[in-house]
């Protein structure tokens, strides 16, 4: 099958395109060179004015898994709300606004021309769970990041003096164990510290029982990533997630990385200063200002937007004490398997009230002084800070200066004068858009064949009518091909494809296995054989997408 | 003859992963685990029919087949109950469902559906079996022995010194039931306190509000002996609460969990402590997390014109049982006759070993996960899922095999009416 798309306008920036009009080819599922005078393709599409990208990538997502399924058994009224019947083309039905239901969620990213979405919290007790879950959103391409630094396992290599060694090979034994993609650590060690019914701490705050502190757990992890070569550095949601004045333990977060690649992921959550009568006020200069200067770093948003969602995280700790304010009054707590935990409280967020509007603000403020749109991603931490349906009003906002400083005069009286946010200028171009949600998430994961259109990339391509609209531009797009099959046309969904699996598998020294082996039997009382997710379990047999690993040293 | 080692087990819901399979021509016999439902459900003959039966007359597989999809595609009101299967058959049977407008529910959702009651109005706080097998330095098991129903959970979970616990002493406290004879023996000095009760057939939930009494700090004088188990709750570093649902008896099981969970973080607000709510025998956990995951809501989940609709009443399969005029009911796992009747047809997929008193209009004899052929479990606390291997190859498809080809058969008989014209 060849199919042409021409005339329509390229943002392609990994190879710097930046709207030159020009023909795109696809054979099969691969971005084809152009095959010359002679070819006659099986399907051509007149693209002319039309804007032209790959297929965008959500690098932080909870659409599967334990506390997924948790929340949307919890957000039972919202799924009888929200009902959807399968479509013709093989897409089941489902329910769901911020906790989709699998066939759903595919449906929803795949018509917004979302051709990828990566679980960010994947327990390693509850992987075989996320990736029959994964396996069953259809069109998406999906992985998981393992979350480890809470783990008794870790903790005691730690605590005993194992060596950065034994951890990198731990690291990359539970990576190949549960085929993932990438390391996340959640609030580090402070998961652990909870079970031991600590309540808050800090970033050099050693934890009760093994004595470790949190900046102990995110340097040894950061290094293990690293020396690994793990294409994704530490995937990092640090301490103190929610507390006003966190944006100084972020700061100092930063500082422990000492140099070593991280990703600080939703990090409106933890810009918080403690200016104000209220004592709640933006600390996103401060930390805008801390990024742009550190090259090695790079971060996503979760940006809130206004209304009802749910929030689901491993951290325990956060979400026991936000539990309060859960909205409905229902929440719920999880310790699970000495690995981590899980905590879900419903949450609406309200423009009318001070707190929520200055968090909308902050994670505007963020995106607007983060100077370099290769290390910022367009996220909301889907559910927890608004449903990733919500992007195209975001991507408005961030496009749309006017139209953005007519949603700031809506909001709570107080919010704006403790942001910069009214003073900022900037708008976001198509550029800059494509490079955020497409150029550099590939890049960052390691994803060679994705997020561009050269050929040999997977034909993973979206076609947007240039509107002024940019929310009516993002939210419709007129053609969606993934793997080079045309899956949404007009913004319908008209045929079926399936997406594949991401993996990284570093390699490590199988000695590690006896201790790991020894703590699975007496801990954990399963063996190594039961937990270890196989090739074959992966999407019905079809096994995962493996991604090369370079081995570096700390310099 | 063959061994086997380490073979895990898939019935019961503790996931057991250390079963010892003998093999020979004659078929398979586990080692003695120590659990009398993994020794009676792993002996399986190597001999077994292998046909499919239409009303008692045996008939190839694709006729079977396109009988049933004749039936459920003609069928006003089907049912698809059960549903004992692992986790792939359990997504073709939402499928089926979907495309023929059919409910679901799991036939032991009972007990489930007591915890989601609470979870879905109220929340929950919970925790899982390695948790309460090296945090818990105080267990307290609410109402009959979880053992009758979970064999092998004191001796895996409880007996193992807790690894976190200074000193590793444990204590089990039970509140409103009797340990089963093996369990004190499995236990020994752990069981401490005992005799709570004041009469001989306790009212679960009346003690439950009694120890709730006492932690809000009332009425010690009147209930020392709740008083002293209140401050133990509340003196302990990480209190484990565990029931199974299941084996409540009662008007409505539901409000003594929901007082359960309340307990829980009575206690949990200054010292850490966390229920375990079991129930899940034949992977009715990984079809409730299935169904969860595939429709947005739990089992007893119907579709209405493609989209699902639940309703954890009306959809009950016993009530459903009433009008369902054809019944697919998926039994892998066990080869024992389940109990029910309908006045509808009824299609059984189960182990072809199950002797059948009354033959339903079709039975298609199917493998069973973790025999006959791999497949996804999930264990009763609900968060990890295993991956029972094939341990032999006596031609028995899966569930999922059967009901992928009646979708099969149902889309052919669609096409050829489309060409028709009706």
């Amino acid at each position: 099958m060849l199919t042409k798309l021409a005339g329509g306008r390229l943002f392609d920036p990994t190879n710097g395109r930046h709207g030159e009009v020009a023909d795109l080819w696809l054979r099969d599922d691969r971005i084809t060179a152009d095959p010359g005078p002679g070819a006659t393709p099986d399907a051509t599409y007149d693209l002319t004015g039309k804007v032209v990208m790959a297929g965008a990538i959500d690098i932080h997502s909870h659409i599967a898994g334990g506390k997924v399924n948790l929340a949307r058994l919890l957000m039972g009224e919202e799924h009888e709300h929200h009902r959807f019947a399968g479509s013709p083309c093989g897409c089941g039905g489902g329910s769901g606004l911020a906790t989709p239901s699998t066939h759903t969620t595919g449906a929803r990213y795949i018509e917004m021309g979302f051709t990828a979405a990566f679980e960010p919290a994947m327990l390693g007790s509850n992987a075989r769970h996320a990736h029959m879950e994964m396996g069953d959103i259809p069109y998406i391409d999906t992985g998981g990041y393992l979350v480890l630094g809470s783990d008794d396992f870790l903790l005691d290599l730690i605590a005993t003096n194992a060596g950065q060694a034994a951890i990198n090979d731990y690291v990359a034994w539970m990576l190949t164990a549960t085929q993932s993609l990438a390391v996340k650590v959640v609030n580090p060690g402070g998961i652990n510290a909870f079970k031991f019914n600590a309540r808050t701490l800090d970033l050099d705050e050693p934890g009760p029982y093994y004595g470790v502190t949190p900046r102990s757990v995110l340097t040894v992890l950061a290094r293990a990533v690293y020396e690994l070569g793990l294409p994704h550095p530490l995937h990092v949601h640090g301490c103190n997630l929610g507390v006003p004045g966190n944006v100084a333990t972020t700061l100092d977060t930063i500082q422990a990385a000492s140099g070593l690649p991280m990703h600080m992921t939703h990090i409106q959550f933890h810009s918080y200063d403690t200016e104000g009568d209220r004592k709640f006020s933006s600390g996103a200069a401060a930390l805008a200002e801390a990024v742009n200067r550190t090259p090695t770093l790079s971060v996503d948003i979760g940006q809130v937007m206004f209304g009802q969602t749910v929030t689901a995280s491993a951290d325990t700790m956060a979400q026991r004490r936000t539990a309060p304010l859960a909205h409905p009054r229902k929440w719920l707590a999880m310790d699970i398997e000495c690995d981590a935990g899980c905590g879900v409280v419903p949450f609406r967020y309200r423009d009318t009230s001070y707190v929520n509007a200055l968090q909308w603000a902050i994670g505007l403020e963020l995106f607007l002084l983060l100077d370099d749109p290769w290390r910022v991603f367009l996220t909301t931490d889907h559910p927890n800070g608004a449903p990733f349906t919500f992007y195209p009003e975001l991507i408005r906002l961030l496009m749309d200066r006017d139209y953005r400083l007519a949603k700031l005069a809506e909001i709570h009286p107080d919010a704006p004068a403790h942001t910069t946010l009214g003073s900022i200028t900037r708008e976001y171009t198509l550029a800059e858009i494509a490079v955020m949600t497409r150029a550099a998430p590939s890049r960052i994961l390691g994803l060679a064949d994705r997020g561009h259109l050269a050929p040999g990339a997977s034909a993973d391509v979206t076609v947007y009518t240039d509107r002024p609209d940019r929310r009516a531009m993002f939210e419709r797009p007129d053609l969606v091909f993934k793997s080079g099959r045309l899956v949404v046309r007009d913004g319908t969904l008209v045929a079926m494809a399936q997406g594949c699996t991401h993996v990284v598998r570093p390699g490590f020294d199988d000695l590690i296995e006896r201790r790991i082996a020894r703590h699975f039997d007496e801990r954990l009382g399963l063996s190594l054989k039961h937990f270890r997710i196989r090739d074959e379990e992966i999407r019905h047999g079809a096994g995962p997408v493996l991604h090369p690993c370079r081995r570096r040293e700390v310099p | 003859m063959t061994f086997h080692p380490e073979i895990l087990c898939p019935f019961c819901g503790l996931g057991c992963g250390d079963i010892g399979i003998d093999q020979d021509d004659s078929g398979i016999a586990p080692r003695p685990s120590g659990c009398p439902q993994a020794d009676r459900l792993f002996r399986r003959p190597m001999a077994v029919a292998t046909d499919a039966r239409m009303a008692g007359t045996q008939v190839p597989m694709d006729q079977a087949v396109a009988e049933a999809a004749r039936l459920l595609g003609a069928a006003r009101a089907p049912l698809i109950a059960g549903l004992a299967a692992d986790v792939d058959g359990v997504l073709a049977a939402l499928t089926l469902a979907a495309r023929i407008g059919a409910t679901v529910d799991h036939e032991r959702s009972d007990a489930l559906f007591r915890n989601l009651a609470v979870l879905r109005r109220f929340g929950w706080s919970v925790t899982t079996l390695a948790e309460l097998r090296n945090r818990s330095d105080l267990v307290l098991v609410v109402g009959p022995d979880p053992a009758a129903a979970f064999p092998r959970l004191w001796e895996r979970w409880v007996a193992p010194p807790p690894a976190f616990v200074p000193g590793g002493g444990r204590s089990v406290v039970f509140l409103g039931g009797e340990p089963l004879p093996e369990t004190v023996q499995c236990l020994a000095g752990q069981i401490e306190t005992r005799g709570m009760e004041t009469d001989p057939q306790p009212d679960l939930a009346t003690l439950v509000t009694r120890l709730r009494t006492a932690l809000a700090g009332r009425g010690a004088a009147e209930d020392p002996r709740m008083a002293e188990l209140a401050a133990r709750l509340r003196a302990a570093r990480y209190a484990v609460v565990v029931w199974a649902a299941g084996l409540f008896d009662g008007p409505q099981p539901d409000l003594i969990v929901e007082a359960l969970v309340r307990l829980v973080r009575t206690v949990d607000g200054t010292t850490r402590c966390a229920g375990l709510p079991l129930s899940g025998a034949d992977n009715l956990i990984g079809a409730n997390q299935a169904c969860t995951w595939r429709t947005g809501f739990p089992l007893r989940t119907g579709f209405e014109a493609g989209a699902p609709f639940h309703d954890p009443d009306r959809f009950d399969w016993r009530s459903r049982l009433r009008d369902a005029d054809v019944t697919l009911w998926i039994s892998a796992f066990r080869p024992e006759e389940p109990e029910f009747s309908t006045g509808g047809s009824v299609i059984m997929l189960a182990p072809p070993e199950t002797a059948i008193t009354a033959e339903p209009a079709l039975f298609i004899p199917v493998g069973t996960p973790g025999i006959d052929h791999a497949g996804d479990v999930f264990r009763a606390d609900s968060v990890v899922a295993l991956h029972a291997g094939a341990l032999i190859d006596r031609g028995l498809p899966s569930v999922a095999d059967v009901i992928g080809r009646m979708l099969v058969a149902l889309e052919q008989s669609a096409d050829a009416r489309e060409k028709a014209g009706c």
